[in-house]
């Protein structure tokens, strides 16, 4: 069925980076040390210790951990990214946003409550913004 | 990686069977029993036969002072070797002769007399291995037909949602490190992009790191480990970090 492809052609996870493609769901607790692509389906809770990637396939429905996250796709559930979340034009968010910064492309769908600076870092200071 | 003298190091050489029986290999023995004694790393030969079990001959020869085991032969042969050089601690190291010797090729061995060479420099690196139901394996798993689930590390399932996937589990491959007390589970799904007509079929590769799997089907399902055949409803995977210690070339992969 694959024969076609040689192994040496295959990508590998750079120093234990996971990489959840379509065709595959994944539900349960899911946590990694290293960096998370995700363009399948994930039900649960997501939680990384470095930098996440939400693919435009991909449908999240999970509350999510991570150091810093780009978005492109669906997520339901809540965000948690300490230092920095980038929503691109594709992005379906439904839940709320704590992040210590945030870039938001024109196009990008928000509902939830969003909070930002120090809180993102568990600070005190903080900035709420209730987008609809 | 460690390093010592060949001093006082006891070679205990394992031939197999293809190469005893076949002829084309006559001369390059030869050369390659030549070549250790100028060396200075010659030791005991020990030859595989039907009726001899590898393990129990490996077993007498560590008990009589061996350290390190030299298989003579190819990937099948280290196979039949691995469990007993494993739980006694000695070394392993290759001369891989015909066909079918990738592991060595990995392990950046070259074939025939130039593997003596390398055996004599003594590069030694301890690696992981893997183990499936208590079986162990060197390089990986392969399932061609993958519709299963998969439990990982006892926290999350993954499920392929795809008409047609494969998995496979890496300890030892060109792309990753057989010494970081993970294997990389690779599930290759068939996913159709496009409507109708227009679709296109792509292959979606999915990689997880893991330290332990569990395999749970209704009817039996074919796992092969490191290319022989496993079948069962259950197979549970994990790792064993850095249990084998074996001698590598400059060009190894890892």
């Amino acid at each position: 069925m694959f024969k076609n492809k040689h192994k040496s052609d295959m990508p590998s996870s750079v120093s234990g980076e996971t990489i959840i493609a379509q065709g595959v769901r994944v539900e349960g607790d899911f946590h990694s040390q290293g960096d998370v692509v995700i363009d399948g389906e994930v039900a649960g809770t997501v939680e990384t210790q470095g930098a996440l990637v939400v693919g435009e396939t991909a449908k999240i429905h999970a509350d999510v951990k991570a150091k810093s996250a780009v978005v492109a796709g669906e997520v339901v559930g809540n965000i948690f990214a300490t230092e920095m979340l980038e929503l691109l034009a594709t992005s379906h968010v439904k839940g709320d946003i704590v992040t210590g910064r945030i870039s938001v492309a024109a196009g990008a769908q928000v509902n939830g409550r969003v909070s930002m600076g120090e809180e993102g870092k568990g600070g005190k200071g903080k900035v709420d913004v209730e987008v609809l | 990686m460690w390093k010592c003298s060949n001093h006082l190091l006891v070679y205990c050489y394992l031939y197999d069977e293809y190469i005893q029986e076949n002829k084309r290999f006559e001369r390059e023995l030869l050369k390659i029993e030549n070549r250790l004694t100028d060396l200075g790393i010659a030791g005991k030969v020990s030859r595989l036969a039907l009726f001899r079990n590898a393990e129990e001959m490996i077993r007498d020869e560590i008990n009589h002072g061996v350290s390190t085991i030299v298989v003579v032969g190819n990937d099948e042969t280290i196979r039949k070797v691995i469990d007993v050089v494993a739980d006694n601690d000695v070394v392993l190291g290759i001369i891989p002769i015909g066909p079918a010797n990738e592991l060595a090729r990995m392990m950046g061995i070259p074939e025939g007399v130039a593997a003596c060479d390398v055996l004599s420099a003594r590069r030694v690196e301890k690696i992981d291995l893997g183990t499936v139901n208590g079986r162990r394996f060197v390089t990986g798993v392969t399932m061609p037909n993958f519709h299963a689930e998969i439990t990982c590390e006892d926290k999350f399932r993954v499920t392929s949602i795809a008409r047609q996937a494969e998995l496979e589990i890496r300890n030892l491959a060109d792309v990753t490190d057989p010494r970081d007390g993970r294997f990389e589970a690779v599930i290759r799904a068939v996913v159709k992009k496009g409507w109708g007509i227009f679709g296109k079929a792509q292959l979606m590769e999915s990689i997880l790191p893991l330290s332990s799997m569990a395999i749970r089907s209704e009817k039996p399902i074919s796992l092969f480990v490191d290319g022989e055949e496993m079948r069962s409803t259950r197979f549970d995977i994990g790792i064993e970090p850095l249990l084998l210690k074996v001698i590598t070339g400059k060009a190894r992969v890892f």
